[in-house]
């Protein structure tokens, strides 16, 4: 066992910075986007650096990351980087290669884009890809809204930057809930036991202290050897199901797609905010999610044509109010629309302040 | 009166074995149960005991929406 | 007849087509081709046909592998275990050509060469292997200097935006410093032992770039404490249209000094006649519109450090929560002695108090700010609240009229 390598962490950053960054650290001056896509950085020393950025699924294979590292060794001496939102940044001291590297990603179908007032790349968590508690895809709903909304990934023609991002449960591993539209997958039922599998497969016990909520019980009948779910304490977390495969979350009828609207995490002029909910249901609808793709049309149409400039969408709503927003985007107002969760006191209206 | 670094092991191991099919526990629900029992133990020594039962094999952390410490099995999702 | 109808309708479209990339992979690795089957099945089911392991991982380490197996492991067998190793990423997701090459060449010959580059927590996730794999292609990964990252009730892999590396608004090196602290809680991140996660996300400004803010239980956002400095000149050139707003990034092609930026000021602390920008630096909040908006005529102050900020978790049990501010404000030097033991004092009052699966945001909540101060070693600062209570109900304790009597505004800590 001697030779066995643990706790060693990740190889130090600085490794893998190319000279000019090395150079520069934290001498950097200003930037400008030269055009979407392609930003420069000035340094105090008079040194620049262009970063020319591209999309990608963030789900991917091992070829298509190595053709990303075939273009970073012909123009970037073997140096790339990945942004917060899955974008890959192509690195260049030389201004003259910039359309290079472009030309090579547009012939690998990577975007250029995801800079200043753009729709950039939607973070996203697994799906069906992987994961074993969604309600509905995670790579699929970006895909198809990615291409609908592509026109704004490679301009800047939004009053503001607009983020995007999905969560396939209400576990929400992407952390959605202060993105601008976030797009979160629902389920509407409570599990279903499925007493014969329960026995062979679960423990009881730990599958009932499983439940947050306290919703799961031992079966009264004692010969069952299984548990019930109390279906109106349940709240579809699906740790249950973590717990024991013989409790399925799903209902392939009934689950769905919710979407939430105007949060954000920078501090610019407001300070961040959640996102709140603006449609509470939309079918399942795969392979490419229409109904999805119309709505989150619809909100930035709407935001792009009534937004004041550098607002963000949860600026936009607050300022015209959310029943205005409900107008605008033809989303009718619903019980789903009213918090009685935990705090919901804090969001109900307590003034003469809104309008018909 | 405090264990010596193989007791404190296999006070926990036992600890663990009972509570198989019954309760999962964590590495911090062990550690309290080690200092109510014996008060005067060294909180670093346990955290090490846990260790060495998870590099031997003996024991293996789970995931289930938390992580716990348990003895080898197999799961459920593993069987068909 | 394809395999994959339904998948099939995903390969056109002018953003990028995983179901293309996978496709190719599928070609000449059996799990690959499995995969695409099996979501072909779910798009037609309209459910996910993964199990969830809770057993699988490495020895000695209770992180950095998640397990997953299909649930038609007869029509699927190339995925009947299909888990997931996190790879811990390099600060700022630098990368040379060499080390991702490597990455790749070890998942082509351990896994299904498929990956997230990068998953939610930073990590690079690769997705897709057995149990048996599993030692094998950790020990190549150790061998070439990579470690897997937290996942389970334990530290989770810290990660940063691109700091000072290549953006001048980052108040502090948040690479280094999330280097520093990934490495300083490797027990904590490979053995499990918190009562759930503990984040930490590193933003090197206001505009939190890895949205720290919301998604870190421990958010630690750069903040500058004395003057924006201000170039007259640029600012000047900005109102003329010779330089355009927010580095060139939005449809607006000329700045209004006033209209744009002064005027949406949040504390009005900025005025422009026209000639010459004035900030009332005392009564700024950076905010960093107004720098987001001129870059090339303001820059964050020269006094810089950073705000630590606890608590934030997505809605799972009680509702989302984001950080609040706990230190306004702590300078940043190597080796961050002061954080991690504070870090460390946090780890001890959760763990000590904290029930399965509770966040350290959802415990301040429930045993009180009094609590959690205290017992870290903290005085309360007035930053820590938007504004005090409005209720009657507060209650004072000896050690209250002890400072009282001894003239103290609060007890010792």
């Amino acid at each position: 066992m001697a030779e066995r390598i643990t706790d060693i962490g990740p190889p130090k950053y600085d490794k893998f910075l190319p000279p000019v960054i090395k150079e520069n650290y934290g001498k950097w001056k200003y930037h400008e986007i030269l055009e979407p896509g392609v930003l420069m950085h000035v340094s105090e020393s008079g040194a620049k650096v262009y970063s020319v950025r591209g999309g990608a699924a963030r789900l991917v294979t091992t070829d298509l990351v190595k053709e990303l590292c075939d273009i970073a060794d012909k123009f970037c001496d073997g140096y790339l980087r990945f942004t917060s939102r899955n974008n890959v940044e192509f690195l260049l001291t030389d201004q003259g290669k910039i359309a290079g590297v472009k030309d090579a990603c547009k012939k690998m179908g990577v975007p250029i884009g995801a800079t200043g007032h753009s729709v950039s790349n939607i973070v996203h968590t697994q799906g069906w890809v992987h994961c074993h508690t969604p309600a509905i895809d995670a790579s699929g709903i970006v895909k198809s809204v990615m291409d609908d909304l592509f026109d704004y990934f490679g301009s800047h023609k939004l009053p503001a930057q607009v983020r995007i991002a999905l969560a396939c449960c209400l576990n929400m591993c992407g952390a959605v809930h202060c993105s601008d539209i976030a797009i979160l997958g629902i389920h509407r039922t409570a599990p279903k036991v499925n007493h014969d599998r329960l026995r062979h497969l679960c423990e009881i016990p730990t599958t009932i202290a499983a439940c947050p909520t306290g919703a799961i019980r031992p079966h009264p009948d004692k010969s069952i050897k299984s548990v019930v779910v109390n279906e109106e304490r349940c709240m579809y977390c699906g740790n249950c199901y973590t717990m024991c495969p013989a409790l399925p979350v799903f209902d392939s009828e009934k689950g769905g797609v919710a979407l939430l609207v105007g949060g954000k995490v920078s501090n610019s002029k407001t300070p961040p905010m959640f996102s709140k909910l603006a449609v509470p249901y939309l079918p399942n609808n795969p392979p490419r999610w229409p109904e999805v793709v119309q709505a989150i049309r619809k909100i930035i149409t709407k935001y792009a044509e009534g937004a004041n400039k550098w607002e963000r969408v949860g600026e936009w709503v607050e300022r015209i109010g959310w029943e205005k927003f409900f107008e605008v985007c033809d989303i009718p107002f619903t019980f789903q629309h009213i918090d009685d969760y935990r705090w919901a006191y804090d969001t109900y209206r307590t003034s003469m302040h809104f309008k018909f | 009166m405090a264990l010596s670094k193989e007791e404190l092991v296999e006070f926990i191991y036992d600890m663990v074995l009972k509570a198989q099919g019954k309760k999962q526990l964590k590495a911090m629900d062990l550690q309290k149960a080690v200092l109510k029992a014996h008060p005067d133990q060294d909180k670093t020594m346990v955290k090490f005991a846990i260790k060495e039962l998870i590099d031997t094999g003996r024991c293996v952390y789970t995931y289930f929406g938390g992580s716990f410490v348990e003895i080898p099995h197999e799961e459920g999702a593993a069987k068909h | 007849m394809s395999d994959t109808p339904l998948l099939d309708q995903l390969e056109s479209g002018p953003w990028p087509s995983f179901v293309k990339d996978l496709k190719r992979v599928a070609a000449r690795k059996p799990a690959a081709k499995d995969l695409l089957k099996q979501l072909d099945r779910s798009y037609k089911d309209k459910i996910t046909h993964w199990k969830h392991g809770g057993i699988v991982g490495v020895l000695g380490y209770g992180s950095g592998i998640i397990g997953r197996y299909s649930d038609l492991p007869d029509e699927f067998p190339g995925v009947e275990h299909f888990h997931t190793i996190r790879v811990n990423q390099p600060s700022g997701w630098f990368y040379t050509t060499q080390a991702l090459r490597d990455l790749c060449d070890i998942w082509d010959r351990h896994g299904s060469s498929i990956l997230n580059v990068h998953g939610s927590t930073g990590d690079m996730i690769f997705l897709g292997t057995t149990t048996d794999e599993l030692e094998p292609t950790f020990a190549e990964l150790t061998a070439k200097g990579w470690d897997l990252g937290g996942s389970g009730s334990a530290m989770r892999t810290p990660s940063c935006c691109v700091g000072k590396a290549r953006c001048e608004y980052s108040c502090y090196d948040t690479m280094d410093f999330c280097y520093e602290m990934t490495q300083e809680f490797q027990f904590d991140m490979h053995r499990p032992s918190f009562p759930y996660k503990f984040k930490i996300k590193c933003s090197g400004c206001p505009n939190d770039c890895v949205a720290a803010v919301a998604r870190a239980d421990l958010s630690v956002i750069g903040v500058w404490k004395d003057d924006i400095r201000i170039d007259q000149a640029a600012v000047a050139a900005y109102h003329a249209g010779e330089i355009k707003p927010r580095g060139g990034g939005s449809p607006y092609a000329k700045l209004d000094v006033k209209a744009d930026v002064t005027d949406l000021c949040p504390t009005a602390c900025m005025s422009f006649d026209g000639k010459k920008l004035a900030i009332d630096n005392k009564n700024c909040n950076h905010c960093m519109h107004c720098i987001s908006l001129m870059p090339q005529a303001l820059r964050v102050g020269t006094d810089t450090g950073a705000t630590l900020l606890l608590g934030s978790h997505a809605p799972i049990l009680e509702g989302a929560q984001m950080s609040w501010v706990i230190v306004p404000f702590t300078e940043m030097e190597p080796p961050y002695d002061n954080i991690k033991e504070l870090i460390a004092n946090i780890h001890e009052w959760w763990s000590e108090n904290g029930k399965n699966r509770e966040r350290v945001g959802e415990l301040m909540l429930r045993l009180g700010m009094r609590n959690f101060f205290k017992s870290v070693g903290l005085e309360p600062p007035s930053q820590t609240v938007r504004t005090p209570r409005a209720n009657p109900f507060f209650f004072w304790h000896a050690e209250d009229f002890e400072a009282e009597a001894a003239g103290r505004k609060y007890i010792k800590i």
